[in-house]
């Protein structure tokens, strides 16, 4: 299987916010954790968090507005780039035993045949040459090739999905409800009726932090406590039970996506001229196999998920056979599938 | 798009989901009324509903303090108390940063949610983190051995030494007790602090603490 490399540069990066973190819970200068990240007046906060507070304290605080909206501004310049490059979850979601051979045996199938693959990308077209228009006979996702090529599973989903959005003006980017805003709106619900910030009970992140914290206090000042073995085990079955937490659970993400319909800078976008699939009609569906937030960038409006829940964690750019997907900060014109 | 086309994008098993997680939600909301003991909250914090209703749980009062007095809850202090910010007199005691920022407590200021929040023209007599209590059973003085470290060290004159008649001559401080002025004390922890039981050792028969502590009152309302 290819190495997916910005899943290693992804762990580098969380683990050096952990460090940064832990380092600060023992010096003066107060950065805090991701609750409240920052130095001094400059900060970030936690826009669950804000709200939360916000909705339980009836408190509209200038400061805390402020890092509110510089986090907004961060989410439609980066999308939902917090999920895959500094929130602790998906990081330890992969360190779980069986995680990582279910997603690779999904990839696996997705790939094209091997001896299709050499063949396929060694008559790559030149993409100077060839304009993307030439190779499409219609806008990508309702391609009846592709369909055909599809495994029955996905054509079926296709058929029922497809349907009643064929005629809508169901953008790629449109907002699709999902479990994470229930969830939310359940959070938010229960913090306004009995005035405190119920997510933050048991938000992994959270939970993550204090636990490197307590562990760390354990060691410096042998401070015991049952929330050093409580706190790791609220998470362990958090995230067992839940393997797709991110996906159907969190409200933190669920909020960032309603805000990340706005982002429309480094999404992911397929040169069309390279893609194996529309270029030779290769069964390549490597891509939306490998996107941990089960958006198929390939056929954007059939896909289950719409693209402001992309996190920019580049799997499905490493993934690709063909190196056809990339993460320009506006999309070109050439590259425009529909 | 309506609102049945959006629900029919729910399947059974997000839905499920859906479901449950905002259930679970609406649950832990409840645990406001499992009843905990108050406990001692840096400066601002005292109003303890809006104090819970603020904090983010970011850490940074308790990173920033100078004297290191401010540390993270518990569970055994209470499932909504952990990981706030909550004082250990053993580690330290609050001056309101008196000496590192000219009795303007850090944490206060640090607080991104204004769940520490003082007026402007606060008196550090007026802000009440806790009452300081003697145990009578493990206090050297109490027992009359002499010891008046809290008196001695108490910033705002709230602990007197009540001088005991019939025993002695009336100069002897060995007959004296301590006794907390409550009009007096704010809470700030010196005398915890001091104390010297429990300090190194014990120093009177099954102490476990300090034999002067300090406990939070609790207050509702502004």
């Amino acid at each position: 299987m290819k190495k997916l490399k910005a899943n290693n540069l992804r762990a580098i990066v969380i683990l050096g916010v952990v460090l940064v973190i832990a380092v600060g819970y023992f010096n003066l200068v107060g950065i805090g954790n991701l609750s409240d990240f920052g130095w001094g007046l400059i900060s970030t906060i936690c826009p669950l968090g804000f709200v939360e507070t916000l909705l339980a304290s009836k408190l509209l605080i200038p400061r805390a507005v402020i890092s509110f909206f510089a986090v907004v501004a961060i989410v439609i310049v980066l999308g939902r780039v917090f999920c895959a490059w500094v929130c602790p979850v998906p990081l330890l979601q992969r360190w779980f035993p069986g995680s990582r051979k279910q997603q690779e045996k999904r990839i696996a199938e997705a790939l094209p045949d091997a001896e299709a693959l050499p063949a396929a990308t060694e008559a790559l077209p030149d993409a100077e040459a060839l304009p993307a228009v030439d190779l499409l006979d219609e806008p990508s996702g309702d391609l009846p090739v592709q369909a055909a090529l599809m495994p029955a599973e996905t054509k079926l989903k296709l058929k029922s999905a497809a349907k009643p959005k064929l005629k809508g003006a169901a953008k790629p980017n449109n907002f699709k409800l999902d479990s994470r805003h229930v969830v939310l709106g359940g959070a938010l619900l229960s913090t306004a009726i009995f005035g405190f910030p119920v997510f933050c009970l048991v938000c992994p992140v959270g939970l993550t932090f204090a636990s490197v914290l307590f562990l760390m206090r354990l060691f410096a000042f042998g401070e015991t406590t049952w929330t050093i073995l409580v706190f790791p085990l609220v998470l362990v079955l958090e995230l067992v039970f839940f393997r797709k937490w991110c996906k159907t659970i969190c409200p933190l993400g669920a909020l960032m996506s309603l805000i990340s319909g706005l982002n429309k800078t480094f999404r992911p976008s397929i040169d069309n001229s390279r893609c194996i699939k529309t270029a030779q009609g290769v069964n390549c569906s490597a891509c939306s196999a490998v996107c941990a937030e089960n958006i198929d960038i390939r056929n954007p409006k059939t896909s289950q998920s719409s693209l402001n829940n992309c996190t920019k964690c580049r799997n499905c750019s490493d993934i690709c056979p063909a190196h056809a997907i990339s993460f320009p900060f506006l999309k070109g014109k050439q590259k425009t599938e529909d | 798009m309506g609102a049945a086309e959006e629900s029919s994008a729910l399947s059974r098993r997000s839905f499920a989901f859906a479901a449950g997680g905002a259930a679970v939600m609406l649950g832990l909301g409840t645990l406001k009324f499992v009843p905990t003991r108050p406990i001692c909250r840096p400066p601002g914090g005292q109003d303890e509903d809006s104090f819970l209703g603020a904090c983010l749980r970011c850490e940074r009062c308790r990173e920033i303090c100078p004297q290191n007095v401010i540390v993270p809850a518990h569970l055994e202090q209470g499932i909504l108390n952990v990981r706030t910010p909550t004082m250990n007199f053993k580690e330290g005691w609050c001056d309101f940063c008196e000496e590192a920022n000219a009795g303007i407590p850090l944490c206060e200021g640090v607080c991104p949610t204004k769940a520490l929040r003082l007026v402007p023209d606060f008196k550090p007599e007026e802000v009440v983190i806790g009452k300081a209590v003697i145990n009578r059973n493990w206090c050297l003085g109490w027992l009359l051995k002499g010891c008046k470290k809290c008196f001695e060290v108490c910033p705002y004159e709230a602990i007197e030494m009540e001088q005991l008649e019939g025993l002695g001559n009336y100069n002897n401080s060995d007959y004296q007790r301590p006794h907390v002025i409550e009009d007096k004390c704010n809470g700030c922890g010196l005398c915890e602090n001091r104390c010297p039981s429990m300090m190194n050792s014990s120093l009177t028969e099954g102490a476990t603490d300090r034999a002067i502590t300090v406990h939070a009152v609790t207050i509702q309302g502004d």
